[in-house]
């Protein structure tokens, strides 16, 4: 019985020194992957930038979730020689074909959207999916909330693409890009 | 049944075997038995659900059945070694300690160098510790056989796994979406004769899954059934 | 009033939308295994039910309290199999001494729920969302309803299946995975139900 507790216990203690030392070398590898990928989709919302971005980040609190705790959004903001080019952050629309989408947009100094990149999803392939498509995403550019009716899908009288038989995850995006363009003017606020 | 029988008798009476064999034909044996006779999935019905859950294409497939192959592989290969050491009564435990460390260590290495797969395969890497492949091979074949034939008996698994995926991640991702490996074959096709391909998006979604591999399964038999009938 | 919506969303969701074995494939090896009659049927599933949740809290409070603490989130995989392996046994002892009568419904599957990958799946799940307990607490017992109502629904039509005249080739695996295709495709239809 002993002798069984003993190499059991050996066995583990193998291999948590092991794992320990191959996290210590994936861990670097790793982190920088996750900014490499943060660093491209905000490359792809934003205009042309030459600051160290992920370091220029900042969280603000931009209010409460219904149990009162603070809804917290990082701001990216791109500059090109130090005068801002956009501001890129991260929007859930929560209201999904299948639950939470989770859209990067940036938006331009002047309040209208630059650009957004869908990091995650769970819409159903082959139909609400399609909001991947970067043809159906390039019609954010410029977008701003003075567009009034006009900026939403067309089954609501807008002018936004929806796909035949999937309109819910392209308004819920369209809804999502207004409320991030309403936080932006609230907090950027000019002239919002 | 006639095959089942003659693994069985290799594995009994393997421990008494005095010279730990460098018979070559025996090895190979070993290699090509989980190709065919025994290929998981066809034959031994083991590690289904990430067979069903990642072959959303056939990319996929490859990165799963590798990961896979490499677990089999390393924890055949000391799980062998080690064979001795372990009390009998705790070789379960033993194993399972084996095999979620390099579990583990697939986990962060692709992580690290492969991110994308290691988002799209998701949890079902972590999973491979209960993929049932493996700690059948280790408690079947690895801790009764020496560390070469082990070392060929996981990597022949191993592979006949991967084989599998690519096989209903080729279906599946040529049906589904009109592409395989992402270049666009059936779209292609279609688009040369001026049609619009439209994907069967069933064969993406969860029922294109087990539908498929059904049909798999049933062809695999149909062939096993011809080849026995021309013996 | 809201907790109460909220709860039932979570208990719809992972018992119909996103059924653990019909949308998410996990713990297929069981339900393929274990489906071919009802009263057993019953029997896994009961004991799924009892030991999922069990994992899924011990999971929870092993990563708040142990893991994170200790910055040791490298070893989540290899410990959380170890937990479950030892509840697993531990569940074994308690339900022998307990009560015989339960055990010799459930004894027999006891063994085989270590490699059900449903269970880990659970314990990684609760971890990887970051839940609540409660909500923690109502997905870890959600998940395997989800998983016995499949493998109740298989059985039933299993045990009817034996009736049937089956081509050779498809008799087996290849028909059992072609029927849970299909309600894998009745179980589509619960899709966008829960926002």
């Amino acid at each position: 019985m002993f002798r069984l507790i003993i190499v059991l216990t050996i066995f583990c203690s193998v291999a948590a020194v092991a794992l320990a030392k191959v996290y210590d070398i994936t861990k670097g590898p790793i982190a920088e992957q996750e900014r490499l990928k943060t660093v491209a989709a905000l490359k792809a919302v934003l205009p042309l930038f030459n600051n160290d971005i992920d370091k220029d980040a900042q969280e603000l609190v931009v209010g409460k979730d219904k149990k009162g705790r603070d809804i917290k959004i990082k701001f990216y903001p791109g500059k090109m020689n130090e005068a801002i080019v956009g501001t890129a952050f991260q929007v859930i629309a929560p209201d999904g074909y299948a639950g939470d989408i989770n859209i990067l947009m940036g938006v331009a100094p002047e309040g209208k959207v630059s650009g957004i990149e869908i990091i995650s999803h769970k819409e159903t392939p082959g139909l609400g999916n399609k909001i991947m498509k970067e043809e159906w995403r390039g019609q954010f550019k410029g977008r701003s909330l003075e567009d009034g009716p006009r900026f939403a899908v067309k089954k609501d009288g807008g002018d936004i693409n929806q796909f035949s038989g999937a309109t819910i995850s392209p308004r819920a995006v369209v809804g999502a890009v207004k409320k991030g363009l309403d936080i932006y003017n609230k907090e950027f606020g000019n002239g919002g | 049944m006639a095959d089942r029988e003659m693994a069985q008798e290799i594995t009994e009476v393997q421990p008494l075997a005095v010279v730990p064999g460098f018979d070559l034909k025996e090895i190979a044996g070993d290699f090509l038995r989980g190709l065919w006779e025994e290929i998981p999935l066809f034959r031994l019905v083991l590690g289904m659900c990430p067979t069903l859950a990642v072959t959303t294409s056939a990319i996929n497939g490859v990165g799963m059945g590798i990961a896979t192959t490499f677990v089999l592989v390393m924890s055949n290969i000391l799980i062998s070694i080690l064979r001795k050491i372990i009390p009998d009564m705790i070789r379960i435990p033993a194993f399972i300690i084996v095999i979620a460390t390099f579990v583990t260590v697939t986990d962060l290495m692709m992580a690290a160098f492969t991110p994308e797969l290691h988002h799209s395969l998701g949890i079902f890497i972590p999973l491979i510790v209960v993929n049932c492949i493996v700690l059948a091979r280790a408690e079947a074949f690895a801790s009764k056989n020496n560390v070469i034939r082990s070392t060929a008996d996981g990597l022949g698994m191993g592979i006949g796994f991967t084989i599998v995926l690519i096989l209903l991640g080729t279906v599946r991702e040529i049906l589904g979406n009109g592409t395989w490996f992402d270049m666009p074959v059936l779209t292609g096709i279609m688009e040369a004769f001026e049609y619009e391909y439209q994907p069967m998006i069933v064969m993406i979604l969860p029922p294109g899954a087990f539908i498929g591999l059904g049909l798999l399964v049933a062809l695999a038999n149909k062939i096993e059934e011809r080849r026995k009938g021309k013996k | 009033m809201e907790n109460v919506v909220e709860i039932l969303i979570i208990l719809v969701s992972t018992i119909f939308v996103t059924n653990f074995v019909l949308t998410r494939f996990l713990g297929i090896c069981p339900f393929l295994g274990v489906s071919a009659r009802i009263e057993t049927s019953i029997g896994m599933g009961m004991a799924v039910i009892f030991v999922i949740t069990l994992a899924g809290v011990s999971a929870w409070l092993i990563e708040k309290f142990i893991l994170i603490p200790f910055n040791l989130i490298y070893l989540r995989t290899i410990v959380f199999i170890l937990v479950i392996a030892t509840l697993v046994q531990f569940v074994e002892m308690v339900i022998r001494k307990t009560s015989p009568a339960l055990y010799n419904a459930l004894g027999i599957f006891l063994p085989l729920i270590t490699t059900n990958c449903a269970v880990l799946a659970v314990a990684l799940l609760v971890v990887q969302k970051e839940m609540d307990f409660f909500p923690m607490l109502f997905f870890s017992f959600g998940a395997p309803v989800g998983f016995t109502i499949a493998l109740l629904l298989m059985a039933g039509i299993r045990e009817q299946m034996a009736y049937a005249r089956i081509p050779k080739v498809l008799q087996g695996t290849p028909i059992s995975l072609v029927t849970a295709g299909l309600m894998s495709l009745a179980f589509l239809g619960f899709a966008g139900l829960v926002k």
